[in-house]
């Protein structure tokens, strides 16, 4: 139905796709899987004509017999909506924030003529409920920002559907949602699928998703298809040499040697954390959420500990009192034995604990160079200027960079390396305790196996210990020691890494396993 | 809704509060006495006390700022030292120039850049955009008396269309008001316009760039229908609040235009109280200028809420 033919495509001179070529039968589903800039999105954006500026487009791409590179803007404009939806990776931010639900859904039926008003209004009503936000209890007159992002995307996916397209594009639909969250997100996609007959194009950078989903897959490189295959062959029987690195980077699990050390470097008592509601009366008393509920956990020298929930169950409030940037109401934090308070921590305490963020790109000043940007810790403990530089290049060389590296920008790094940076500037002070919150969730699974390694073989260098907070299963299962399951602001179980996963007593450490999906353990032998 | 505009509603009036609190302290209450301020260096004793007497100075502080502000509720101004009339009355008559003039020139400053800002961001970069972005800033580089003085050579002296200065008032005819605020209009609203056409461009560049116009193109809208019904209402956040703030500019920082055009706005009541130490004229036009403003800024927060429905709950 949709086929690709020699694609290839320059913006501004700069080569971006090159002999792109493949084809998606009607009904099934085609999955395009890739690291970041391998051009996946591109390949999508040329075949509905949304590139930007400058882009310049060979070969041939055809829609049910019709060449949509020679279309006119006028015809793409009829075919987008109407013969392929697309929905897009974040959708905090895809619709339109003044607009209600229920008209931006209708505005598809409407822009193509299809409906009147009160006609369109009715559809909407309907697909709404379709994909899971019936009027009772999600009104069409409800704005977006009273959703949360699951719920947003299945409105995005309502009206790229609202006119039942015969393909949808799916650009890493879930990527930005919760394990369980993009579970029913994906069997939502199957559902729209099997009943309505239509082809779905999914294009992600998660070979399990791609294997759970899809009946048939290409693997895209530097803007070319490198392989494509039937799913279970191409996971079974894989011959290029890239489509084999990708499934073993997957499921990469770091060498470690677990030398844990039996002193406490952490302790939390019964945390607690409220944060004020909003008021229910103008005047009135306010109410308190409590985000954190009687935490406690210990983290011992040289151990790697997990902390696993969907998002706003609390995690990252629990992070900012571990490193004294909230205060708690009730329970204490002690590190090393020394109890940490919000607001003023000795600074030869707080060199004891570091953190790294997930992104690679907000969390550094652009304007100093990486010298500076990693030697910024050094204020917490007395050290000799003399010094400094030393100790700077060698926690770059520990990190796989150059010395030479202190004298670049920010900006000259790529992702992986500036996570890369991010690890040097934490450990330069030898602290004892790193947090990873969401460290690696940002990476390309080769780069993610990389900064993996590293961190195993950091622990065992300088006797780290890690707290690592993360959505994705996977990477918890391979680099911790003991896991700590998160809802709703308490600790619902915890234990050996290994046994949580094998034998998960809680519901909802069973439920969030489930819904991670996986590529069958027989497809990989 | 009812809650945020009962919310907003309620730092009004402390706000008003406040701001009559400071007015009434920084004229009254500071060392050095009124009367003998008004009256300059050489005045008599007696002719001190008599005005003392007559502007109600004697009482204390509280007794004296209550009956100001309880004057102030009714409309009861006091009375102007220099003119001999109550300040209501002058105050009233200085405000069918000055109000009429401000909407006015914020009508066409809002007319002309909308329209400039959407075309020059639609075509980014491009001869018109390139134009546009050059004509206004000049627009905001010239100043804008010398800009009215240009205007009334041309349109009234060479081509006689509108006359070089001077109001009638409404009395003669709306016909002839309008004509008589035109050129002090389009003058002050020049450099307004080349401001707000530049924020309506940067505004609406910035939406362009938002996930939710990719996926209003996706369903199948052309670029131009993307931005009528997703663009420019996100894009007029910004261009709100700018134009609160000219509109309280307007009202009392025309005074060198009206000085041009020889108008008796409000701006030149100010002036002329100021030069002759005529406090009760400039305490009472600070206050109306304070209210103004923040009746103005009360005005821009519903105007937020309606357009954006994130701000409709009060915090």
């Amino acid at each position: 139905m949709l086929s690709a033919e020699g694609l290839s495509l320059d913006i501004h001179g700069q080569s971006i796709l090159r002999d792109v070529s493949f084809e998606v039968a009607p009904g099934e589903v085609f999955g395009l899987v890739g690291e970041s800039g391998s051009g996946k999105s591109m390949t999508a954006l040329c075949a509905m004509g949304l590139l930007p500026r400058g882009a310049v487009r060979r070969g041939a791409v055809r829609f049910g017999g019709e060449d949509l590179l020679g279309a006119g803007e006028r015809r793409m404009c009829d075919l987008r909506g109407r013969q392929m939806g697309m929905i897009f990776q974040e959708p905090m931010t895809a619709l339109n924030p003044v607009r209600t639900i229920g008209d931006q859904v209708a505005e598809t039926l409407l822009v193509h003529g299809a409906a009147g008003r009160f006609e369109a209004r009715d559809v909407a009503r309907e697909r709404l409920a379709r994909v899971g936000l019936p009027e009772e209890r999600f009104g069409l007159d409800r704005y977006p920002h009273e959703l949360s992002g699951g719920q947003r995307q299945r409105v995005c996916i309502a009206l790229a559907v609202a006119l039942r397209p015969r393909l949808l594009i799916a650009d890493e639909p879930t990527t930005a949602l919760d394990v369980t969250t993009q579970a029913q997100i994906l069997d939502l996609l199957r559902g729209l699928v099997d009943e309505e007959g239509m082809a779905l194009w999914l294009i992600t950078h998660d070979l399990a998703v791609v294997a759970d989903m899809a009946d048939h897959v290409a693997v895209m490189r530097h803007g070319r298809v490198v392989e494509a295959a039937a799913t279970e062959r191409l996971f079974r029987a894989g011959r290029h040499e890239y489509t084999q690195r990708l499934l073993r980077d997957s499921r990469h699990v770091p060498k470690r040697v677990a030398a844990v050390g039996p002193a406490p470097v952490l302790e939390v008592r019964g945390a607690v954390r409220d944060y004020p509601a909003k008021r229910l009366r103008l005047l009135g008393p306010r109410s308190m959420f409590r985000a954190v509920d009687g935490v406690s956990l210990d983290i011992r020298a040289g151990e790697s500990v997990g902390l696993v929930g969907e998002s706003g169950c609390g995690k990252s409030t629990l992070t900012r009192a571990i490193l004294g940037l909230d205060p708690l109401q009730g329970g204490e934090v002690r590190l090393d034995g020394q109890p940490v308070h919000a607001g003023y921590l000795p600074g030869a305490l707080r060199a004891r604990m570091q953190v790294v963020f997930q992104d690679p790109y907000g969390s550094f000043n652009p304007r100093h160079r990486v010298g500076r940007l990693v030697a910024e810790p050094f204020h917490l403990v007395p050290v000799a200027v003399s010094g400094r530089r030393q100790r700077v290049a060698g926690a770059l060389q520990a990190v796989g960079l150059e010395p030479a590296d202190m004298d670049k920008f920010i900006h000259e790094f790529s992702g992986g390396q500036r996570q890369r940076i991010a690890i040097a500037r934490a450990i330069v002070i030898r602290p004892k305790l790193v947090i990873l919150d969401e460290a690696v969730s940002a990476l390309d699974v080769s780069i993610r196996a990389q900064i993996l390694d590293l961190l195993a073989d950091m622990q065992q260098r300088f006797g780290l210990s890690y707290l690592f907070i993360s959505h994705d299963l996977g990477v918890v299962r391979a680099i911790t020691d003991r896991v700590l399951v998160m809802q709703a602001g308490r600790i619902v179980e915890q234990g050996e890494t290994g046994r949580v996963f094998e034998a998960p007593q809680h519901g909802y450490t069973r439920q969030l396993i489930a819904a991670a999906p996986r590529i069958p353990q027989d497809w990989v032998g | 809704m009812v809650r945020f505009v009962l919310s907003r509603l309620l730092s009004l009036a402390l706000s008003l509060a406040v701001a009559s609190l400071v007015i009434f302290a920084v004229i009254e209450v500071i060392p050095g006495d009124t009367a003998s301020f008004m009256l300059g260096l050489n005045a008599a004793p007696e002719t001190v006390a008599a005005l003392r007497a007559e502007l109600g100075l004697e009482g204390g502080n509280v007794a004296r700022y209550f009956a100001w502000v309880s004057g102030l509720v009714v409309g009861d101004f006091g009375t102007s030292y220099t003119y001999r009339v109550p300040v209501s009355e002058l105050v009233t008559a200085r405000l069918w120039v000055s109000l009429p003039l401000t909407l006015y020139a914020l009508v066409l400053s809002t007319a002309i850049a909308i329209p400039v800002g959407v075309i020059a961001a639609s075509r980014r970069g491009g001869v018109a955009d390139f134009g546009i972005m050059g004509a206004t800033q000049l627009g905001i580089a010239v100043p804008n008396f010398w800009f009215a003085m240009l205007l009334v050579l041309v349109f009234a002296i060479n081509l006689r269309w509108f006359g070089a200065g001077g109001f009638a008032g409404w009395e003669y005819g709306v016909w002839g008001g309008i004509k008589a605020l035109t050129l002090p209009a389009v003058a002050l609203a020049l450099p307004q316009a080349s401001i707000l056409a530049r924020v309506m461009r940067s505004s609406l560049l910035e939406v362009l760039g938002q996930d939710y116009m990719r996926t209003a193109r996706a369903k199948g809208l052309s670029q131009g229908q993307a931005v009528r019904a997703h663009g420019l209402r996100n894009a007029l956040i910004p261009v709100m609040t700018i134009l609160g703030l000219q509109f309280s500019f307007l009202l009392a920082g025309a005074i060198i235009i009206e000085n041009v055009f020889f108008l008796p706005g409000l701006g030149r009541l100010i002036f002329q109280g100021i030069t002759q130490r005529d406090l009760i004229v400039v305490e009472s036009v600070v206050m109306l200028l304070v209210f103004a403003v923040i009746t103005v800024t009360f005005v821009v927060d519903l105007a937020y809420a309606a357009i954006d429905p994130r701000l409709r709950r009060a915090k």
